[in-house]
């Protein structure tokens, strides 16, 4: 028995050296590919600007799921909500259609303002739809699936009320809302490493700023402050943390605010690189977000990060002959993770247990 | 009596088919596996019938379509869903819970992607000039294909969930271990009620190419997974019944509101066009709040049972009523 537990031992440590080394590998020749294909960086570069924000935006999920072991379908509405929210506190007006044609609000805020005001409403939200859709049926008890199917409803009314009220139209934001800027940024070559001189647009490196801070101050919030030790422990076990006198209600909220505050700046950042296209804006990119966290696994807020950027990076990648395909990518990839990989990259099995 | 059926016509026999691809995801459901597949099942089946009676039965241009072959294409539709439903499900049924539902959301999303590229299938246009059997702006005629379309899909899962087969399903939703320990084999019968709800959602596809005249890839979404679904847990879960009454309820609800409660005299006009044009949001909140009302559905098998003669052999099961719609944790 002591022999087969001695072998056991050594052959898991082989398999974990084989994996890791196999990991190696293939990051090594990702790197060689990027490196030697034409465009290789410039689409490296454009992939990282979108994955950032794809980043944030499954943080959002990953965090209620961690706590609740819930998908928030209601998540990709808020996203909308958000885009739209920056939108009128620049204080730009409503199209034509839509109760509110072209009303708009008597002051407008500066943009980095305006944005973050958009995120705090749509956290805002965040905790009306908890209210509503979640905590009614979390006290009854209620199946998880039951709480799946309310906050669709809730994602229904939501989308249908934005187009109700403002209309079906693109929506713009103002132009250089960061004040005067070049359009893009040349990097020249890149220290002779691409063919070509690489340029980026300037919206991509602020997207791609904005989104990397806001993955390090959400860090530092679960991993450094006493509100994030607490949403640990109620994501490892609930009882157990309210039992310890954790008030698992509050942490839901705040919780809820957390995601829809980064959700709805994530939006802000999608309409800013191309426009708000309408109520519908969020729901695509709803389902690229469940991608992107199966592929970090579910749950796991550092694999939320990379998953974002490999699906943006993977993305970019896309040769233009083929761009109609691009999103299938990440439906692609979801799809094999969860066969190959169910328990995400950066994941660890977990045994059924009985 | 005219009136009535210009007006719905159309809406009943969409209620039907409605009936039919919530009973194709409710199969899958019975056997404890949460499948948001049917859209694409159903996409497959009109492109089938699309592309046969464009292409392949090309004699009737304007003329009648005759109705046979319309079966037949419904038949090759079933098939060729059923065929599709075993290559994604043999290896998508190893998962679980969320994260099999997740998987059916990427093969719909995908096969929604491919088929609005494929020029074959006409790209974003779709396929249109589809022939039809009838000429009626009314369409209730299509009742004729359509309900025994719902009928004899009904009375299989009825008989089917009194059949061994079936039992073995409902074992697998209560406990896959348990049932497994028995003797029953998971990987067979889930894959087995999963196909079968392919079939039917592929059968749907392929009337419904023919009454909507034009088949492109936004009729199987994520959305109509979504609406499927709420059919499902609207009606109720646990009886054949509920998913076909859920789907009648719900596809009638946005018309009735539109047609009847918007137009009645003396309402504020504020009020009527909110019910004209946010007949949606009131669906949504509905979806939202009879969840919380009615967790296990409008229709249980407490309901059904109270309704019938209280035979001894019914003191034998009641560990059915347990209010767990999924197997294993979500």
């Amino acid at each position: 028995m002591k022999a087969l537990d001695q072998s056991s031992q050594q052959y898991r440590r082989l398999w974990w050296l084989a994996s890791r080394g196999f990991a190696a590998v293939v990051i090594v020749l990702l790197i060689t590919a990027i490196l030697t294909t034409p465009g290789g960086l410039q689409n490296f570069f454009n992939g990282l600007a979108i994955g950032g924000v794809y980043a944030i935006f499954a943080l959002g999920y990953t965090l209620i799921f961690s706590i609740l072991r819930i998908i928030n379908f209601a998540h990709g509405a808020i996203f909308t909500l958000g885009a739209y929210f920056t939108y009128f506190l620049t204080g730009s007006a409503v199209g034509f259609n839509g109760l509110l044609a072209n009303q708009k609000l008597p002051f407008g805020l500066p943009f980095p303002l305006a944005m973050l005001s958009g995120g705090i409403l749509a956290g805002l939200c965040g905790i009306a739809i908890e209210r509503v859709a979640f905590r009614p049926l979390r006290a009854k008890g209620a199946d998880p699936l039951l709480t799946l199917v309310s906050s669709l409803g809730v994602a229904v009314a939501i989308v249908n009320i934005i187009q109700l009220m403002v209309g079906a139209e693109i929506y713009a934001y103002p132009r250089n809302p960061f004040g005067e800027m070049p359009a893009a940024l040349n990097l020249g070559t890149f220290g002779g490493l691409s063919q070509r001189p690489i340029i980026i647009r300037t919206t991509q490196v602020i997207i791609f700023v904005v989104s990397m801070v806001i993955v390090v101050l959400l860090t530092y919030f679960i991993n450094g402050t006493k509100t994030g030790k607490a949403l640990r422990a109620v994501a490892e076990d609930a009882t157990t943390s309210s039992l310890l006198g954790i008030n698992t209600n509050r942490l839901i909220l705040i919780t809820f605010f957390v995601s829809g505050l980064v959700g709805g700046i994530a939006g802000t950042l999608v309409g800013l690189s191309v426009n708000v296209s309408g109520p519908y804006f969020g729901i695509n990119f709803g389902l690229k977000g469940l991608a992107v966290i199966v592929l970090g696994g579910l749950g796991d807020i550092p694999g939320a990060v990379v998953g974002g950027l490999v699906i943006g990076v993977a993305e970019a990648f896309v040769p233009s002959q083929q761009v109609a395909y691009k999103d299938a990518i990440a439906f692609a990839v979801l799809f094999l993770v969860l066969l190959l990989r169910p328990q995400g990259l950066l994941g660890r099995a977990v045994v059924q247990k009985v | 009596m005219e009136g009535f059926l210009s007006t719905y016509g159309a809406a009943i026999v969409q209620m039907a088919l409605a009936g039919v691809l919530a009973l194709s995801m409710y199969l899958p459901l019975m056997a404890g596996q949460l499948s948001l597949a049917s859209p694409g099942f159903y996409a497959v089946g009109g492109y089938v019938a699309a592309l046969l009676s464009t292409k392949v039965f090309t004699g009737y241009p304007n003329g009648e379509y005759p109705i046979p072959l319309i079966v037949l294409e419904m038949g090759i539709a079933g098939v060729i869903a059923a065929f599709f439903a075993l290559i994604v499900g043999i290896p998508a049924l190893r998962l679980r819970g969320i994260y099999l539902a997740l998987a059916t959301i990427a093969f719909v999303e995908v096969l929604r992607i491919f088929a609005l590229n494929q020029d074959e299938l006409g790209g974003a246009v779709g396929i249109y000039n589809i022939p039809q059997p009838f000429f009626s702006a009314t369409r209730i005629e299509y009742l004729v294909l359509a309900l025994p379309l719902l009928v004899g899909a009904a009375l299989f899962v009825a008989r089917l969930e009194r059949s061994r087969v079936g039992r073995a399903f409902v074992a697998l939703r209560e406990d896959e271990l348990a049932a497994s320990a028995m003797g029953i084999f998971p990987t067979y019968y889930k894959v087995l009620a999963f196909t079968l709800g392919a079939v039917l959602a592929g059968m749907a596809g392929a009337l419904n190419a023919h009454i909507l005249n034009t088949w492109n890839a936004r009729q199987g979404t994520f959305d109509l997974a979504i609406l499927i679904l709420a059919y499902v847990l609207v009606g109720g879960s646990r009886t054949f019944l509920g998913p076909i009454i859920g789907a009648a309820f719900l596809v009638a609800l946005p018309e009735i509101i539109l047609r009847e409660v918007a137009g009645l005299p003396g309402l504020n006009p504020v009020i009527a066009t909110f019910l004209r044009d946010g007949r949606l949001i009131l669906f949504g909140v509905l979806i939202a709040i009879s969840v919380f009302f009615f967790p296990y559905g409008l229709i249980t098998p407490s309901l059904l049972k109270s309704r019938r003669k209280k035979t001894p052999a019914e003191h034998i099961e009641p560990a059915k009523a347990t209010p767990k719609v999924s197997g294993g944790e979500l």
